[in-house]
């Protein structure tokens, strides 16, 4: 079994694969921010992402959508391969959704046309029924009066679930989550994260950069730990919070908890 | 009378005791204000004074009788350069007549270097390399290069381009560039344009209903009814029609003609009161729409002292309006009245009889005595003079412009074309949906300056001998010693040329603001 594979139940093992990264390197100058990353993420799977600052964590999800072109290795979403071909970029684009650390919600844009945007743009819909959809997932979300209101006339707890609310207005199959909760306030963050935990429960694949690990024990699948742009270690949360294998992890762990 | 009407509301809706006058902070800081505008003004008028009195003794006496003297100028070029029986070329003429110079090379020279700044600009950042190398070398070269040796350069680059020998007559050939300067056949509204305008107008109505009900429908069931491109076809094809069909609008004339006499015979009393009527109505529109902006949802909110102000000066001006129409100036009805009347007559005169046939023409620029003509039925030609001083200030500035444009795209953070990437949108679908709305925020001040400076740059034809109104104004005060008189002409000028520019950069920048709390 390779490593990319590990700590998967028979039932996971059986599902298509979502992600897929064999071998991914990545340089940044003379830095290398990715050191051959093998993953496998199946689908419905929730893979959590564990690592210190500098580990490559958010350029592996970058690189899952190309706002970082890996160097060597291949990725492939859903059955279609990353490569300079602009047909593969928009198709994979168009499947992962991406929340960012720090929001990146569109200032000049209230909150409904900043879910729309990209439904009425990119996929062409009519602007009532993407209004009506972008409701929908706000009333999802939980913030469905804020619908009028300016991204810098709301708490950061509430432009996250904004962002989250505008990935999944385009449909995705898979969310990307770098680290969504490091910019908030304490008393923010769970709100933030019981709208990702609906998510999980609701069957989307999922890769989340984050150190929450009360998040990670209660919803992830697998979780991967990385050093160095390498991925040291897999497991389910249950291996990695009583018996982890490598004193890397260890060490991590016990500085982190 | 006022303070007590301001008592009383306040004290109605506050129900605090008020504080004594000398500590209300309100009306001290209307005081201040008031106090301030006097003292600037006593400066001004001492400074003026002192100037009058000295000048007098030297024997120069500051005046403004000479504006109406013959000018005896020789005018490079403009809206009117020789002295005629019809037309004189008084003082203030030939100061008019630079103006109008200036402000023809600084509203040009602002389209332009805009078009090309922002083009330059957005090609500096570019993925591609020569586009990025050559938009740098473009910046580097024209912005270290002062901008008088660029128009001084451009006169000799000019200058030294082929004779033109044709003596008079039009040009041969279409574009001709000489030591005469550049000149192309000029386009220009002929008689049938005002059918042609009217009747794509009147064809264009029913187009327009049926393109809102097409972006109606766009937006309720998606895909694209193409809304804007139908809109342009229908344009276009009625625009054809029109270009030929246009002399049927001709029954437009008599009834402008209608219009002119029913305008014309309002009694001067009725106009009176109608815009009496229209001055208090403006006022009390303008407090309720104040009142409305300082309604919350759970009722009006408390007014402070300043609010009253404002909503009693509304009315005294509208009050004093109505004294000025009735009273002061009754002159002013019977000339709107008269005006109005004869705005409509110059109209019907543009639909009269055998006007009408191609709306729009082209002609060539016509030699007389080895000159261009420069204005009347001929073709367009830019004076080396005005086109070394156009080129000089448009490819100087423009490099500034590039610069801050770049400067505002940068400014916009990478998370916002990243967000823009990760939910699909394309290359140029995020530059113009997200990252420029937010750069023409950071743009706009420093854009407006550049465009302050154009204007006031313009001076430099004098270096080149372009008849703008610093030349003109120096030819001036050469012969009659009037020096502050035509200064301080300059200065108005400007100062208004300034104004009214950046009056309309505040506007838009109070349009693009981002709404934070």
């Amino acid at each position: 079994m390779s490593i990319a594979d590990q700590a998967l139940t028979e039932e996971m093992a059986s599902r298509r694969d979502m992600i897929v990264c064999r071998g991914v390197k990545k340089w940044f100058g003379d830095f290398q921010a990715l050191a051959g990353v093998d993953i496998t993420v199946k689908d419905r799977e929730v893979m959590v992402v564990l690592g210190p600052s500098g580990s490559g964590k958010s350029t592996l999800i970058r690189c899952i959508n190309r706002l970082e072109v890996h160097q060597e290795g291949e990725i492939v979403v859903d059955g279609v391969e990353m490569t300079n071909d602009m047909r593969n970029i928009e198709k994979i684009r168009s499947e992962v959704g991406m929340v960012f650390q720090q929001f990146n919600l569109f200032p000049h844009l209230t909150v409904l046309d900043n879910i729309t945007l990209a439904p009425i743009w990119v996929r062409k819909r009519a602007r009532v029924e993407a209004e009506a959809k972008a409701m929908e997932l706000l009333e999802r979300v939980g913030i469905p009066e804020q619908a009028n209101k300016f991204p810098g006339q709301l708490s950061g707890g509430q432009q996250q679930r904004v962002a989250i609310a505008r990935s999944l207005a385009m449909e995705p199959k898979i969310m990307l989550f770098d680290e969504p909760t490091s910019a908030l306030d304490p008393e923010m963050i769970s709100e933030v994260l019981d709208v990702m935990k609906d998510l999980a429960r609701g069957g989307m694949t999922m890769i989340v950069v984050t150190h929450e690990m009360g998040f990670a024990r209660e919803v992830a699948d697998r979780l991967v730990f990385m050093e160095s742009g390498d991925v040291v270690e897999v497991g389910t949360p249950e291996h990695f919070f009583t018996n982890p294998t490598e004193e890397r992890t260890k060490l991590f762990l016990s500085q982190i908890l | 009378m006022t303070s007590q009407t301001v008592d009383q509301g306040t004290a109605g809706f506050s129900g605090h005791t008020r504080p004594p006058i000398w500590r209300n902070t309100s009306v001290l800081k209307w005081l201040v204000q008031i106090v301030v505008l006097v003292a600037v003004l006593a400066v001004f008028w001492f400074l003026a004074a002192q100037a009058r009195t000295n000048l007098s003794a030297k024997g120069i006496p500051v005046s403004y009788d000479w504006l109406d003297e013959p000018a005896n100028i020789q005018l490079g070029e403009g809206i009117q350069t020789v002295d005629t029986e019809e037309r004189r070329l008084t003082m203030s003429r030939a100061l008019w007549v630079g103006m109008v110079n200036t402000l023809r090379i600084a509203s040009i020279g602002i389209i332009v270097s805009t078009i090309i700044g922002i083009t330059v600009g957005i090609a500096r950042l570019s993925k591609n390399w020569l586009a990025r190398k050559v938009s740098s070398i473009y910046v580097e070269t024209l912005r270290n290069v002062p901008v008088l040796v660029q128009i001084i350069l451009w006169l000799a680059i000019l200058g030294s381009l082929g004779k033109l020998t044709a003596d008079s007559g039009p040009i041969p050939g279409w574009v001709i560039v000489s030591q005469k300067g550049i000149s192309l056949p000029r386009v220009f509204l002929a008689d049938g344009f005002y059918q042609f305008v009217s009747m794509v107008l009147i064809a264009m109505i029913p187009v327009w209903f049926v393109r809102r009900s097409l972006k109606r429908r766009q937006d309720r069931e998606g895909g694209n009814t193409h809304a804007t491109g139908i809109t342009l076809g229908a344009f276009v094809v009625i625009a054809v029609i029109a270009w030929f069909a246009n002399p049927v609008m001709a029954f437009l004339g008599p009834v402008f003609g209608g219009v002119e006499s029913a305008w014309g015979s309002i009694p001067q009393g009725l106009m009176q009161l109608v815009l009496s009527v229209a001055a208090l109505g403006g006022a009390v529109l303008w407090i309720k729409r104040f009142l409305d902006s300082r309604r919350t949802p759970a009722g009006l909110a408390k007014l402070i002292d300043d609010d009253w102000f404002r909503m009693i000066f509304a009315v005294v001006a509208a009050l004093l309006a109505v004294l000025v129409l009735v009273r002061g100036w009754p002159g002013l009805s019977s000339w709107i009245v008269n005006s109005g009347s004869d705005l409509f007559g110059v109209i019907s005169d543009k639909f009269g009889d055998g006007r009408g046939s191609r709306p729009i023409d082209a002609m060539k620029p016509t030699l007389s005595e080895g000159r261009f003509v420069n204005y009347g039925p001929t073709g367009l030609t830019m004076t080396v003079f005005y086109a070394s001083l156009f080129f000089g200030l448009v490819f100087y500035t423009s490099s500034f412009i590039a610069e801050i444009v770049r400067g505002g795209i940068l400014a916009v953070p990478a998370g916002q074309s990243e967000a823009a990437a990760a939910l699909g949108l394309s290359r140029s679908q995020a530059l113009r949906k997200v990252v420029l709305p937010q750069a023409f925020r950071v743009i706009m001040p420093p854009l407006g300056n550049q465009y302050l400076n154009i204007t006031k740059n313009t001076s430099l034809g004098i270096a080149v001998g372009f008849s703008e109104i610093v030349q003109v104004g120096q030819t001036v005060y050469n012969k009659n010693s009037q020096t502050l008189a035509v200064f301080s002409i300059y200065m108005v000028f400007y100062l208004a040329c300034s104004l009214s520019i950046s009056s309309v950069v505040n506007t838009i920048n109070r349009r693009l603001a981002i709404v934070e709390r």
